[in-house]
């Protein structure tokens, strides 16, 4: 069995342990939880060990035959793409369980569902197979579906549909557009690498048309402007740790899927450039403006996220080496970010039991280690110099500068947006005048200071010295934008 | 040898003030014991240059003046360079002498006179920054390292002058002083540009030379810009009047500044640049002209005044009228012994002057009776010739007035367009702060409000984009799909009961009899 699959295999065990548990042993069962967290972190950062930065392709990979005459297999590959996502994926999964402290009854399938999404999304980031992508893409709906809609807030049931129901409604086009290119191709196999040997030699204009599915279905997840409706429902009415994962991770998987769509559909993505920097674009202002609008604290952040990944889509359209850089390097910083934020706003939540920014002032006095995470964490949200945010969207803006010039000046605007909600959130939550009700909160206790203390350090860590994950992202990177000649 | 340290006598005093600065700051020799030793620095600091300067004197005697010395570059850009210079001849070493005596005896009387006084400390350590700016005005080479000088001097001035400054009138005074000072500022450095462009230099001596081969306007030109500074130091017409507002300050500085050294050094400033004057004649008429009007402003003005420092500084004035209208008539050296004369002899009487009212008895003279005989000119006299009053109307007020327009148009339309908040915004905090202690909100906190125009237009878009996603992406999209899959969910339940009752079922099976059919 190779390292990947024990990768994949360590959060099923573990869940399968929970389901074995008796459904009141809640102390042991948290304690499981967190166990195979650790564990599945550890496995996956000692991939880092032997990991070699310098081979562009794939590394610790696994190939098991699984139905030949469909042309599927069971194949599992990291290269610099998916290995900053794995990681991102297991710390992220281990914060989100550290921060479960207060979920409702019955905990025992809450956190059995946890570890078996925590496997899915794992298994999304290291297929190289198609048909096994699809499958881990749909197996991450089913526990999420069963999280929101059974720990979530008052207005949980049509969030979890509604969720539900766009992700099935982008899937569809994925899967015609997977089936298409199976077709088109000659060799009958779903592997990754054969898909895009083959689909590099289809007309453009049959390109254009499949990538067209992809990014319908990947849209959704990631998510881009129009088709972003389930997005705002979902984060405010998850609960806190899986607005965590939600945000953190799997709308990743959909600026991932479209990187690979991008490097298997080379013509199409060229013919569609201008397209995508245009929804990019749209989608960074969008966003913004209706982070800024929001009163209520979860939905800002929402759509903070809705702009944020405009940005990984300006420098995915821009398909050169500063952009794609710049493009993963913002998954990471969106993930530590937006999972920082979702963890303290949740539990700030559950001391409050307000979301609304007007009900808050003055918390600096009260909470001071509240204040300090999440101003730093609202800091990164603005990419400040020093932040892991800034090293993205600089290599985005001089990748996107490359490619369109002025025009990415546009991406400035959105940081100047979200600069003013940022810091328009800081300002009411910790400064201004004390009121009575906010006179009483408790501060961060010990587990949920190391969560936010990891997510920020991480955030500071990377914003001061970004070479190693640079190193780390180069050589895939630098592969794939030889192919499109830039 | 001795030349080379020409540079210690204007940085010592200078060095002693920072020194004092420095000591106020940090809180060392504070008080009446800290007196002594803050006098005796002071003093030290001006009694070596002084030292210094008569041995250079000595030796200029039996070996002829050094003349220009160059201790290096200061600054250079491009072709302009400014050296690190000082002008050794006969004019500087002398005054530089007479300025650091001068001085010298002003601090051993002030030692007593400032006694017990408070802000003992500030009064010395002004008193060196200014001996150190005069010192470096009479014996710096070139303009700009005396421009570096006379702004020193002015600065002293117009913190000497404010010296009370609990008082508002010295610090209206003071600023009075300073600001016309500072119009005079304005043509030395128009004669420092001007040289540097047309001349290519600012050393004194090259000055002179050079300026014989440009053509009549552009040294008249550069001459005017450092005749208007002179006439601004000098306290000539029209810029008189600050002389008598900087009567506020204490009687030693106003004996060192006013009546014998700085009121100088628009005189000084002409004589060295005598080669520059005699050869645009019409300035010289102009200084002439403007020398003798004083010399009668002072002379009438002086006439009429009851105060002893009053009159004393309108006779300074005349006399430094004389010495313009001395200037303008080409009797530049005249000038000078003029000048060394009358400030030696003016710094007696001014130190002289708060014991001068113990030893006269008898009451001052009155106006004489040829002024009262015509009734407009006595007036006139008292009124200073509503000189003040002119210069208000002409530049005061008009000034103010933009000033006030100017910050109407920034509060009325800058501010509101960037979005500043306004001055009225701490009362609006504090306002909130008591609703809010009352337990009631404010609707000023409502998120999606925005100020000044990007604000508004932020805004704006904000509810165009909220509305949009609200109609149709929230409502439209998500809850119009599920509208939309519980419609269809409807239709087909509705098409599976009726196939589900028998006569359908029939019927269905009877159509596909008859396609196979």
């Amino acid at each position: 069995m190779g390292i990947l699959t024990l990768l994949l295999a360590v959060p099923l065990f573990g869940a399968g342990l929970i389901a074995a548990m008796p459904s009141d042993s809640g102390r042991l069962i948290r304690g499981i939880a967190l166990g195979t967290g650790v564990l599945t972190l550890a496995t996956a950062w000692g991939l880092l060990a032997g990991f070699d930065p310098d081979i562009s392709g794939l590394q610790f990979s696994e190939v098991h035959r699984w139905n030949p005459r469909m042309g599927t297999s069971f194949a599992l590959g990291v290269d610099g793409f998916s290995l900053p996502m794995v990681l991102l994926a297991t710390l992220l999964g281990l914060v989100a369980i550290l921060a479960s402290t207060n979920v409702r009854q019955p905990t025992k399938i809450y956190y059995l569902l946890m570890l078996v999404l925590e496997a899915a999304m794992l298994g999304v980031f290291l297929a190289q197979d198609w048909a096994l992508f699809y499958v881990f893409w749909e197996l991450t709906l089913i526990p999420l579906f069963f999280l929101i809609d059974r720990w979530g807030g008052a207005n949980r049931h049509g969030a979890a549909l509604n969720f539900f129901l766009y992700t099935m409604g982008g899937s569809v086009f994925l899967l015609i557009s997977l089936l298409v290119l199976f077709d088109a191709v000659p060799g009958h196999s779903f592997s990754m690498g054969d898909i895009a040997s083959g689909a590099a030699r289809l007309p453009e204009q049959t390109q254009v048309l499949i990538f067209l599915g992809f990014l319908l279905g990947f849209g959704v997840k990631m998510p881009i402007f129009p088709i972003h409706g389930w997005l705002p429902l979902a984060h405010v009415e998850a609960a806190s740790p899986v607005s965590i994962l939600l945000s953190g991770i799997l709308l990743k998987m959909g600026s991932y899927g479209l990187i690979r769509a991008t490097g298997t559909l080379p013509d199409g993505v060229l013919a569609l450039q201008g397209a995508l920097i245009g929804l990019a674009l749209v989608s960074l202002i969008y966003g913004g403006v209706l982070a800024w609008r929001q009163s209520d604290l979860k939905a800002m952040i929402a759509y903070s996220s809705v702009s944020h990944m405009g940005v990984v889509l300006v420098g995915i359209a821009a398909l050169n080496v500063a952009g794609l850089t710049g493009a993963v390097m913002q998954m990471v910083a969106h993930g530590l970010v937006a999972g920082a934020l979702f963890l303290l706003i949740g539990l700030m939540y559950e001391r409050t039991h307000t979301r609304e920014i007007n009900d808050y002032s003055s918390l600096v006095r009260v909470t001071p280690r509240f204040a300090v995470f999440t101003t730093l964490a609202f800091v990164a949200a603005v990419s400040l110099p020093g932040t892991v945010g800034f090293v993205a969207e600089l290599h985005a803006l001089i990748g996107g500068f490359q490619r369109w010039g002025w025009l990415v000046l546009v991406l400035s605007l959105g940081v100047m947006i979200s600069a003013a909600y940022a810091i328009r959130s800081v300002g009411r939550l910790f400064t201004g005048p004390i009121r009575p009700r906010m006179r009483h909160v408790p501060d961060l206790r010990g587990e949920e200071m190391v969560a936010a203390a990891v997510l920020t350090s991480g955030i500071v860590l990377l914003g001061l010295y970004p070479a190693p994950a640079l190193r780390l992202v180069s050589a895939s990177v630098s592969r794939f934008s030889l192919a499109f000649g830039l | 040898m001795l030349p080379s340290l020409v540079w210690l006598i204007p940085l010592l005093p200078l060095l002693a003030a920072g020194w004092i600065g420095l000591c106020a700051v940090v809180g060392w020799y504070r008080g009446e014991r800290g007196e002594r030793p803050i006098a005796r620095l002071a003093f030290a600091a001006v009694l070596f240059p002084l030292l210094l300067l008569l041995l250079l004197d000595v030796s200029a005697l039996l070996r002829g003046v050094p003349g220009q010395l160059v201790f290096g570059s200061w600054f250079a850009s491009g072709e302009y360079r400014v050296q690190l210079s000082f002008t050794l001849d006969a004019l500087g070493l002398s005054l530089a002498t007479l300025v650091a005596l001068i001085c010298l005896a002003t601090l051993g009387f002030s030692v007593d006179y400032m006694h017990r006084e408070a802000g003992f400390q500030r009064f010395f350590m002004l008193l060196s920054l200014f001996s150190g700016a005069m010192l470096l005005v009479v014996l710096a080479g070139n303009a700009v390292l005396a421009f570096v000088g006379w702004e020193l001097a002015g600065v002293s001035s117009y913190l000497l002058i404010g010296y009370a400054f609990e008082r508002k009138s010295a610090v209206f005074n003071a600023t009075r002083a300073f600001v016309t000072n500072r119009v005079g500022d304005a043509g030395f450095i128009l004669g420092i540009a001007l040289s540097l462009l047309w001349l290519g230099t600012v050393e004194w001596p090259q000055m002179a030379i050079f300026s014989r081969e440009v053509e009549p306007f552009s040294k008249g030109l550069i001459a005017l810009g450092f005749l208007f500074a002179a006439l601004a130091k000098s306290a000539q017409l029209p810029f008189s009047p600050w002389i008598a507002r900087a009567l506020e300050g204490p009687t030693p500085s106003s004996a060192l500044f006013y009546g014998s050294l700085m009121v100088h050094a628009g005189v000084y400033l002409v004589i060295r640049l005598e080669p520059l004057f005699s050869q645009v004649n019409t300035l010289l008429l102009l200084m002439g002209l403007l020398g003798l009007l004083t010399a009668l402003y002072g002379w009438l003005v002086g006439l009429v005044q009851t105060d002893i420092k009053s009159s004393l500084i309108f006779s300074t004035n005349a006399q430094v009228g004389l010495m313009f209208l001395e200037c303008g008539l080409g009797w530049f050296e005249l000038a000078a012994w003029h000048l060394g004369l009358h400030a030696v002899w003016r710094s007696y009487q001014f130190l002289h002057a708060p014991a001068l009212l113990q030893l006269v008895s008898e009451a001052a003279r009155e106006v004489p009776a040829w002024l009262r005989r015509w009734p407009r000119l006595h007036a006139a006299a008292l009124q200073r010739f509503w000189l003040d009053a002119v210069a208000d109307w002409l530049l005061v007020r008009p000034t103010r007035s933009l000033a006030e327009d100017l910050q109407d148009f920034d509060q009325r339309v800058v501010t509101r367009m960037v979005g500043l908040p306004d001055q009225s915004g701490s009362l609006n905090s504090l306002a909130r702060w008591e609703l809010l202690q009352q337990g009631r909100g404010d609707a000023d906190t409502a998120v999606g409000r925005g100020r000044g125009m990007a604000g508004r237009l932020l805004e704006w878009l904000a509810r165009v984009l909220y509305w949009f996603e609200e109609h149709l992406v929230l409502q439209g999209a998500g809850e119009g799909l599920k509208q939309a899959i519980d419609a269809l969910g409807g239709y087909l339940k509705r098409v599976e009961e009726l196939l589900s009752q028998p006569r359908y079922l029939m019927l269905l099976i009877m159509a596909t009899f008859t396609v196979i059919i």
